[in-house]
């Protein structure tokens, strides 16, 4: 623009058009050159900021998937293991019991207390299972690796420095000794932390497992997806095939468009009004969690939808219709499945959006202690990310690190999905 | 043609030239040189015992007047070319003729369109056997993305013209026959039927219209998309499949309307300018519009 | 088609039916709502008790001590909760509702005592406050310093400000957000009391109590004390990152993590457990739970679970609860909450 010429018949004739453009050129290459390096430079801000949450969650929860766990020689004493009565028994007691032979030289009631603190509580149930699935251990001597306290566990992953006084540490100076004597016996290790994938939650951290959080999150979902995937589709095929354009189709669309934009605490909100106080369906139940992610994820679904029909060409349609097919016809023969891949992004969108979800869970009571884990659609349950922000408020240190490594269990679960609506994607998609 | 309908014609051609504001007639041959106001067809109309007709059929896509007052004659076995400049109405009127312009919201269509006497814009006509009857092959070939079989047997399939796997197998095989295309994809009826040529995309999107034995086959433009070998092979089915169908064909091309067409109708901004033999229309046009538009002086 | 979307129809009718018809049935486990500070002493009685007995293990929500006491007081029933957990005693109010709605049988369980402190990070001196700086270092509106019973904004930028012997560092206190039953303890206990000490702010409490209770429990709002979530993990992981501010939160965080931060001194007293439990240390709080006595006999296992929590391996000096942090009770108030829970007491409000 800036060396255009006053309008000169002379000038025009004898410069060239192609000399014009080439004047131009290099302008034109910089202008281009520019914004590919301002597209590079949003890449990689936004891929150093992922691999700085990767580094940190990763750094912060790969040491969760390791537990310590410590040999005791377990004597099944016949004395407190009596037959009629194995439920009950004083499975503490035989843990004690085997610390006390291990450090004999121990004495005095603070001491002895301190020694019992190695073993996490965890062992007495442990051995309580073992002996309740084969009573023929008693009368044996056995060696059994049980899991450490989350102080011990701690300590030997070297989160509690040795170097501070000792009274500001969780771990007292005779405990190191009685560790470090174990290290000896190689009596401790790290193994792999089979108690964090298979186990309910627990206010021992060395017990806690997210399980049941993730059982809890597979019934939501399925209660979400069985929900909102077929009103969804009916709801957007019925908009955009068969409604008449009018103004109550405009208000509906605009309605559904706003309802996707709304917090989702509010859906947790109308929850709790609708499903709890008027229906009376039990609290912190799964079906009521679904129900509510399920108003959450349908207007992502109809919009995922709706935009996906209206991408299947016209062409095909009056094709269908030009045979004599019905309008119901043409839809569900022909333009539902072509625009079933972005039908299936959306939904696995909304599902993925419905997994992360704790806001409106709040309200109906998912946010809960729940140990057992749930087998169904009314047992009282909780989900992943609920389960990440009980841990993450958890006064125990031990905590910090299984709450990213439950962090990284949602990632994984997130990207399986995600990589779940691409296959499907490139599954489903025809050309026409 | 007979001497009747001329008569009517000829009157007509005399009453356009009273009403018309600015008519210009060639003293030696009594041909209208140029009638801008002229809304009266020129040519013969009507056909004997006509397979669809129209009748004063006006089209409105919200308040414009894409169709101004058209009649005309579709008759049985032939084939009817439509010709003109783009955006005369030529497209609009063949969509009318099987209601495809229904799915359009804001079109609006008044007069009658017969299809064997009865008006199939009458309330109680149900579009879907309507469409049965009179196919349509369309501009861009849109095959579904299914197999080559599937296809062709997806209007028997709905319509529940087969009984069963036999029937259907011989079903599709005479439609692709009759479409010219058995020979050269016999062999691959499970493959997709996108993964075809242009040209046998075009002839399978024809036996998918007459796999369920439609009366009338309407197409709009089915040449367009395609290059001149696969054209020509179109137009030899065309030719052939007259035989058995009425057909009405839009075409850009006035070398494809004299080659595959008994009669052509010339429309211009909505109005239906003249109609006639094929032979009559381009050796010798009545209106000087049609002259204009054959002669290539605009179009 | 049609029949994927008969399917679907038929599943989302069980579910529908399934779900009513659960909601009907008795409940066989033991629901307990209430405060966050009491849920993880609640949580580890709850999960011993669901390990060594036979009964389910207890659902434990944490809505915070209002919100559990007014699920709690919604009514009898399954529906409703068994239990509620408390961070104060209940309100006359919140009592009154529950009558009103039939719930007329409630037993109070005192369990223990939490201490709140306010921390620094190790790298510092540990600061030695009285309640009277932390009224004047925290309040909206504080006595002009120049005299006269007269309130300014508050003026104060740095603790030397406040008191010539404290550090000259900037003021600067995360805390709780006043959704928090902590913060509410916390304006209660420590800045109430030290608003107290001026003499013509204690008068006020018998003539205008609204203006007493603005003065009291109102914090300032100029950046000097950030609301740093309901968080306290997070609030003692600022703290090691800024060594000069100091935080709010509940003993059981500078127990766990008494290696990197250590508590303020309050009045001379600093925040250890022993200073705790014999009430030495003025800003601590007693917890409660509340028993509705009408779900005793009817969900199973209720009776076993106030066992587990009075027991002495629980509750007492030597229980796995004080492990935990919480700060048991003498001897003399246990054994009498302890008989009270046994003989089935029940609450009375005059």
């Amino acid at each position: 623009m800036n060396n255009r010429r006053p309008p000169s018949t002379g000038t025009r004739s004898s410069r060239k058009a192609i000399d014009i453009v080439n004047a131009g050129l290099a302008r034109r290459y910089r202008a281009e050159k520019r914004f590919r390096f301002y597209g590079m430079a949003a890449i990689a801000a936004s891929l150093v900021f992922l691999s700085i949450l990767f580094i940190s969650i990763f750094g912060k929860g790969y040491p969760a998937f390791q537990q310590t766990y410590i040999q005791l020689d377990i004597f099944f004493d016949p004395d407190i293991l009596a037959r009629d009565a194995l439920t009950t028994a004083d499975y503490p007691g035989l843990v004690k019991q085997s610390l006390r032979r291990m450090f004999p030289d121990v004495e005095g009631r603070r001491d002895k207390r301190m020694l019992y603190k190695i073993a996490s509580t965890g062992a007495a149930y442990q051995i309580r299972n073992l002996v309740l699935d084969d009573p023929d251990v008693i009368g044996k001597t056995i060696g059994i690796w049980v899991p450490a306290d989350d102080d011990i566990d701690m300590f030997f992953k070297g989160h509690i420095p040795r170097d501070v006084p000792e009274s500001e540490r969780r771990i007292k100076d005779r405990q190191i000794a009685w560790i470090d004597h174990l290290i000896k016996e190689q009596r401790i290790e790290k193994h792999f932390n089979r108690i964090l994938l298979t186990a309910g939650d627990s206010r021992e951290p060395e017990l806690a497992g997210i399980w049941g959080a993730v059982m809890g999150s597979f019934y939501t979902l399925l209660v979400t997806l069985l929900l909102s995937f077929p009103i969804g589709i009916a709801a957007a095929v019925y908009l955009e095939e068969f409604a008449p354009k009018n103004k109550w189709t405009d208000l509906i669309e605009v309605n559904i468009n706003n309802l996707a934009a709304v917090p989702s605490i509010v859906f947790g909100l109308l929850g709790l009004a609708v499903f709890l106080n008027f229906f009376g369906l039990p609290r912190s139940a799964p079906l009521v969690g679904g129900l509510v992610l399920t108003l959450m994820t349908l207007p992502t679904i109809i919009i995922a939808s709706r935009a996906s029909l209206q991408s299947v060409p016209p062409s095909i349609r009056e094709a269908a219709l030009g045979i004599g097919a019905s309008q119901m016809q043409m839809v569900a023969h022909h333009v539902l499945p072509l625009a079933m891949p972005g039908i299936l992004t959306g939904t696995i969108i909304g599902m993925a959006r419905a997994l992360g979800e704790s806001a409106p869970l709040l309200m109906i009571g998912m946010v809960a202690f729940i140990v057992d884990i749930p087998g169904g659609f009314t047992d009282p349950s909780t989900v992943l990310p609920v389960q990440i922000f009980l841990w993450a408020d958890s006064p125990e240190r031990a905590f910090v690190e299984r709450t990213s490594a439950a962090t990284m269990v949602l990632l994984a679960f997130l990207i399986v999905m995600n990589a779940a609506a691409v296959y499907l994607r490139k599954r489903f998609e025809r050309r026409w | 043609m007979d001497a009747p309908l001329e008569h009517t014609d000829d009157s007509r051609i005399a009453k356009a030239s009273t009403v018309a504001s600015e008519t210009v007639k060639d003293q030696s041959s009594g041909r209208i040189l140029y009638s801008r106001d002229s809304r009266e067809t020129v040519g013969e109309t009507f056909v004997d015992n006509p397979r669809m007709s129209c009748r004063n059929v006006d089209v409105y896509y919200d308040d414009k007047h894409a169709i101004k007052n058209v009649s005309l004659d579709i008759g049985r076995n032939q084939v009817i070319a439509m010709i003109g400049p783009s955006g005369c109405g030529k497209s609009t009127i063949l969509r009318c003729l099987n209601r495809m312009n229904d799915t359009i919201d804001i079109c609006r269509v008044s007069g009658e369109i017969l299809l064997d006497g009865v008006n199939i814009y009458d309330r109680h006509i149900d579009v879907v056997p309507l469409r049965a009857r009179v196919g349509m092959v369309f501009q861009k070939p849109n095959p579904f993305p299914k197999s080559i079989y599937d296809n062709v047997a997806y209007g028997p399939r709905i319509h529940g013209l087969a009984q069963n796997k036999a029937e259907m197998d011989e079903l599709v095989e005479t439609s692709l026959r009759k479409a010219g295309l058995w020979e050269e994809v016999k062999d691959r009826l499970d493959q997709p039927g996108t993964g075809l040529s242009g040209g046998q995309q075009q002839r399978l999107c024809i036996a998918r219209t007459i796999a369920v034995s439609p009366e009338v086959i309407l197409m709009d433009e089915p040449c367009s998309a395609l290059d001149p070998i696969a054209t020509s092979i179109i137009e030899d089915l065309i030719d052939e499949l007259k035989q058995q169908f009425s057909i009405a064909i839009v075409t850009h091309s006035m070398q494809q309307a004299s080659r595959v067409s008994q009669r052509t109708a010339y429309f211009h901004l909505g109005d239906l300018i003249e109609v006639g033999e094929t032979a009559q229309i381009f050796t010798n046009p009545r209106h000087q519009l049609t002259q204009d538009y054959i002669t290539g002086r605009f179009g | 088609m049609l029949s994927k979307t008969i399917i679907t129809l038929t599943v989302i009718a069980f579910l529908a039916t399934a779900g009513v018809a659960m909601a009907g049935s008795a409940r066989d486990y033991i629901s307990i709502v209430g405060s966050s500070t009491v849920y993880p002493f609640a949580t580890v009685v709850a999960e011993q008790f669901g390990k060594t007995t036979s009964f389910k293990t207890p659902k434990i929500e944490s809505t915070g001590s209002g919100g559990g006491l007014k699920l709690f007081c919604a009514g009898v029933g399954v529906e409703h909760p068994d239990i509620t957990n408390a961070s104060r005693r209940i309100k006359k109010s919140e009592y009154d509702k529950c009558m009103a709605n039939g719930v007329d049988g409630v037993i109070e369980v005192k369990i223990g005592y939490d201490g709140i402190v306010m921390a620094n990070a190790k790298k510092t001196a540990p600061m030695k406050l009285t309640r009277k700086d932390i009224f004047l270092a925290l309040a909206k509106d504080v006595p002009d310093p120049n005299g006269g019973e007269k309130l300014i904004p508050n003026p104060y930028k740095t603790w030397k400000d406040v008191n010539p012997a404290l550090p000259a560092n900037k003021i600067e206190v995360l805390g709780p957000p006043p959704t928090s039953g902590t913060r509410d303890a916390f304006v209660e206990l420590a800045m109430e009391a030290g608003a107290k000490k001026f003499s013509w702010i204690k008068a006020m409490k018998k003539k205008d109590k609204k203006m007493y209770k603005a003065i009291c429990h109102t914090v300032r709002e100029d950046g000097a004390y950030v609301e740093a979530g309901e968080n306290d993990n997070l609030i003692v992981q600022k703290l090691n990152a800024n060594p000069k501010a100091l935080g709010i939160f509940g003993f059981s965080f500078l127990d766990q993590n008494s290696d990197t931060i250590q508590g303020s001194l309050v009045d001379g007293v600093p925040p250890t457990f022993d200073a705790i439990a014999d009430g030495s240390y003025p800003v601590s709080r007693p917890l409660f739970f509340y028993v509705k006595k009408a779900h005793v006999d009817v969900i199973p296992g209720m009776k076993a679970y106030l066992a587990e929590f009075t027991a002495e391996k629980a509750w007492g000096p030597d229980g796995y609860l004080a492990d935990k942090g919480m700060i048991p009770m003498p001897d003399a108030e246990r054994r009498k909450f302890a008989t009270d829970v046994k003989g089935m007491q029940s609450l009375m409000l005059k």
